[in-house]
């Protein structure tokens, strides 16, 4: 459904010298510089395949979407989506995709839910016996009867995002591109999307790519995941297989009293790394280890032995952490090592 | 085409009904630049209570063209006047996607989602206007007349919307021109008075450069007998085709430049 | 008094960083100041003079009045928003007065834009199109004591207008008619003199007057004498007035704040 061979974009971001002289010289003389957001990436996915999309912030992922739903031209490489190159065909591309791009709201604002759909019904030209249908469903499935009246702008967060969702698959469309469609949302909302999209998959077979950086969302969702680091695609596959390699890995952050000179103890070198300090809040020192090597009590203790722990928190292993992770197991982390020592 | 035309019928009566729900500041709006207007007319009865003509023109013929003007201008202020706000509200907050996934022409899009209600303000204005200078000029108004002025104005109101459209379009490489369309748009101003009053070099610009010359002196002049420019009159509905097409032209390669570099 | 002024000073580097802006707007002012001239300069092609003003007289006034409109409005438009997004609940949270704080903001604006667009442009105006200097140093002084009580009316007119924005929805409109019922009734666009017997004498009872036209009138030479004293002493009768208005209307809407929650 999606094929993507060597896909490349690069941003050329003209520097200026501040002021009115920046200016006028601009207009002459600009020099460049070239931001390779995307470097020659390939992607195969089959049709109702459900995708996770993942990367930290400015890994460009934004930049691969744009790109496959045709709103960005790529300086090289090839995209086919559905057997149509979407930068080409903008508008055929357009018709069987589905999109919620975040927080930016897909429906009308002024007007409520009911009509803007009933626009949508016209632009993407949906036969009324189909609309009527999937209208019908998915008031049920999205529990949206009494939000039809309502006009976009006096909705909660959670209830947009419930009509953005029934948008973006109100025309049945192939493929469909979520961005971060949970966030800021409560855990019924969460669970009540999921499930929504699930049942879109099964029902109509709907190739779904997820970005988010939400793991449950992937868990729950995806079958595969791809990993995207600096405009690379570091890692491709199963879920299960990421998990068995890295659902191990552990994170714990420590408050301690003085940690102006802390050096790892000499018992854990071999079994988990520091973490780079945050900016903002110095006194944290995050460990990470993998269960595997050392159970998380016998790390409190060994930290509790040299050091006064003023308070501790366990916590989940993000995306963040196993996209550097994963990078890390090339040169990144003997990089760390040498900075704590 | 005719999809187009049930999509736009749509899109307005979407419009609509949000107006209606606002009736007092629909109201507002009206009243405000029919009052805007009726301070320029107001100023031109003054001084022409201390003279007979301005250049040769008489009352009539100024006021006349100015309802040209303003009738013209009411088209691009109802249903164009989206086009302000492609810089700041569509393409800064990353709004202008999503009229690119959908399977529509963009600009038909970007259109469509605004009918402005101020503007008829000046549209009535203009017509009351139009309605006071006609009986005075020198003039039999029959039905081929009243059909080309009705065709004049449409070129005039296509004329503010390619200019606009022009210089809105910039905002693909700079993010917002709002500044330069405001500035461009305030040349609209000569175009209220004859072109004869001002020094050639202006009459040059405001002829084939900034065609603004045509939204109202030079359609106005077909209708006075003895203005000489009854010729370059005629060139008005040209004039519209051609910039509504270079501007149109133009808004491609910026979109083209915008899907290359995004922002 | 401190922060006000540290307000009135960020406000003038605001300014200069929207030079877009600057730049636009010089060259709009440029612009109307060359119709201004053509459009007099016909009016004047075949007589010397009109209500016993000449060309010079009459650009004169023309061009000096659209520089003091330009003065004459205010913060409104910032005070109207603030009070529309909902801000000005956070906004009376805060440790300053929310129209003592939009003054000085106004002041910093109109200061700068003095400096950089209003006297290049003016001098330009001196040079170029037969402005004239006032024709006695005593009306140039009471001429700029006017015109500063007329830019205290304009701006306190303006911020009582704004208010109407916690009755009202739509910003544009009723920015749009203030600035057409100013442009009116001010004497902006054209001496008041020339206008008809009826409409002079309903000016006389409206602030509007005292925003453009008494200073202009003082400078050009309209007014002199015991009228000019006059006119400056309803000047001041008015500047109290809206500013008494204005703290009347702003605990009224603030009530409303309080209470209903805006």
């Amino acid at each position: 459904m999606i094929e993507v061979h060597n896909l490349a974009k690069h941003y050329k971001i003209a520097k200026r010298d501040p002021g009115l002289r920046g200016a006028v010289k601009s207009l002459f003389y600009r020099k460049y510089e070239t931001k390779e957001a995307v470097k020659g990436i390939n992607l195969h996915i089959e049709a109702s395949e459900m995708v996770g999309y993942i990367g930290a912030n400015g890994a460009g992922k934004s930049t691969t979407i744009k790109m496959l739903t045709g709103i960005l031209t790529p300086t090289s490489g090839e995209v086919k989506v559905n057997g149509i190159v979407p930068y080409e065909n903008r508008k055929q591309n357009a018709s069987h995709i589905g999109a919620v791009f975040g927080q930016r709201t897909q429906l009308f604002w002024d007007i409520p839910v009911r009509e803007s759909y009933e626009l949508l019904k016209h632009i993407y030209e949906i036969p009324q016996k189909q609309y009527e249908e999937t209208l019908a469903e998915f008031v049920e499935v999205l529990h949206l009867e009494p939000l039809l009246g309502i006009p976009v702008r006096q909705l909660s967060l959670g209830q947009k995002m419930r009509c953005e969702l029934a948008a973006a698959f109100l025309h049945r469309p192939k493929v469909v591109y979520l961005d971060e469609p949970t966030i800021g949302l409560d855990v019924a909302v969460k669970v009540r999307i999921r499930s929504f999209i699930k049942q879109m998959n099964a029902r109509y077979g709907t190739t779904v790519l997820l970005t988010t950086h939400d793991m449950q969302d992937i868990e729950e969702i995806c079958q595969r995941i791809i990993i995207i680091d600096d405009g690379s695609v570091i890692y491709d596959g199963s879920i299960q297989n990421i998990k068995s390699q890295f659902g191990d890995k552990r994170v714990i952050h420590f408050e301690l009293e003085n940690s102006d000179n802390f050096i790892l103890p000499q018992e854990l070198a071999h079994a988990a790394q520091v973490l780079p300090r945050e900016e903002e809040d110095l006194h944290k020192i995050s460990i990470t280890f993998s269960s595997r090597d050392i159970s998380g009590a016998e790390l409190i203790s060994i930290m509790m032995n040299h050091y006064t722990v003023a308070d501790l928190t366990i916590a989940d292993p993000k995306i963040e952490t196993i996209v550097e992770e994963i990078y890390g197991r090339g040169m990144k982390k003997e990089v760390q090592h040498e900075e704590v020592h | 085409m005719i999809r187009y035309i049930k999509l736009y019928y749509l899109f307005c009566k979407q419009n609509l009904k949000v107006m209606m729900e606002y009736r007092m500041d629909f109201l507002l709006g009206v009243l405000s630049v029919m009052l805007q207007q009726f301070a320029g007319i107001f100023f031109v009865k003054i001084v022409f209570d201390h003279i007979h003509e301005l250049n040769g023109w008489t009352f009539y013929e100024i006021l006349f063209i100015y309802g040209i003007a303003a009738t013209g201008r009411s088209i691009h202020h109802i249903f164009f006047d989206n086009l302000w706000t492609l810089g700041w509200q569509y393409i800064r907050p990353g709004k202008f996607d999503r009229l690119l996934i959908r399977p529509i022409n963009p600009l038909f899009h970007f259109i469509a989602d605004r009918l402005q209600q101020d503007g008829f303000g000046q549209l009535f204005i203009g017509i009351i206007v139009l309605g006071t200078a006609m009986p005075h000029l020198d003039i039999s108004w029959g039905f081929m007349e009243y059909v080309i002025l009705i065709i004049m104005i449409i070129a005039s109101g296509f004329i503010f919307v390619a200019v606009n459209l022009f210089f809105a379009t910039l905002s693909f490489w700079m993010v917002d021109s709002l500044p330069i369309v405001w500035t461009i748009f305030n040349l609209s101003d000569f175009a209220r008075y004859p072109l004869t009053i001002y020094h050639k070099g202006i009459r040059h610009l405001l002829t084939w450069i900034i065609p603004y010359g045509f939204t109202a002196f030079y359609p106005a002049a077909y209708f006075i007998k003895g203005s000489g420019f009854e010729n370059l009159a005629l060139l008005t509905p040209v004039a519209a085709i051609v910039s509504c097409a270079l501007a149109y032209l133009f808004w491609n390669r910026g979109l083209k430049a915008f899907t290359s570099t995004g922002s | 008094m401190r922060k006000y002024i540290e307000f009135a000073r960020v406000q003038m580097q605001v300014h200069a960083a929207y030079s877009a802006w600057f730049w636009a707007n010089t060259f709009s002012v440029l612009l109307r100041m060359l119709v201004i001239y053509f459009f007099w300069k016909a009016v004047y092609s075949n007589r010397s003079e009109i209500e016993g003003m000449s060309f010079d007289g009459m650009t004169t006034y023309i061009i000096i009045a659209m520089f003091l409109q330009m003065f004459v409005s205010g913060v409104g438009r910032e005070l109207a928003h603030t009070i529309k997004d909902g801000n000005v609940a956070i906004e009376l949270m805060r440790p300053y007065h929310l129209i003592t704080r939009l003054i000085a903001m106004d002041i910093g604006d109109k200061v700068i834009y003095f400096i950089r667009g209003a006297l290049p442009l003016g001098i330009l105006a001196f040079v170029f199109m037969d402005v004239t200097l006032p024709s006695t140093w005593q009306s140039g002084v009471l001429f700029l004591l006017s015109a500063l009580m007329g830019i205290w009316i304009g701006t306190f007119f303006d911020l009582l207008i704004a208010i109407l924005a916690f009755w009202t929805i739509n910003l544009w409109g009723l920015e749009v008619m203030k600035e057409a019922v100013v442009s009116f009734f001010s004497g902006a666009l054209v001496p008041l003199i020339l206008f008809p017997e009826w409409f002079q004498t309903i000016s006389l009872f409206l602030p509007f007057q005292a925003m453009v036209y008494v200073p202009v009138a003082i400078y050009t030479g309209i007014l002199t004498g015991t009228e000019a004293w006059l006119a400056v002493g309803s000047q001041l009768i008015w500047a109290v007035l809206l500013f008494g208005l204005l703290r009347v209307l702003w605990s009224v809407a603030m009530k409303k704040v309080t209470i209903f929650g805006g």
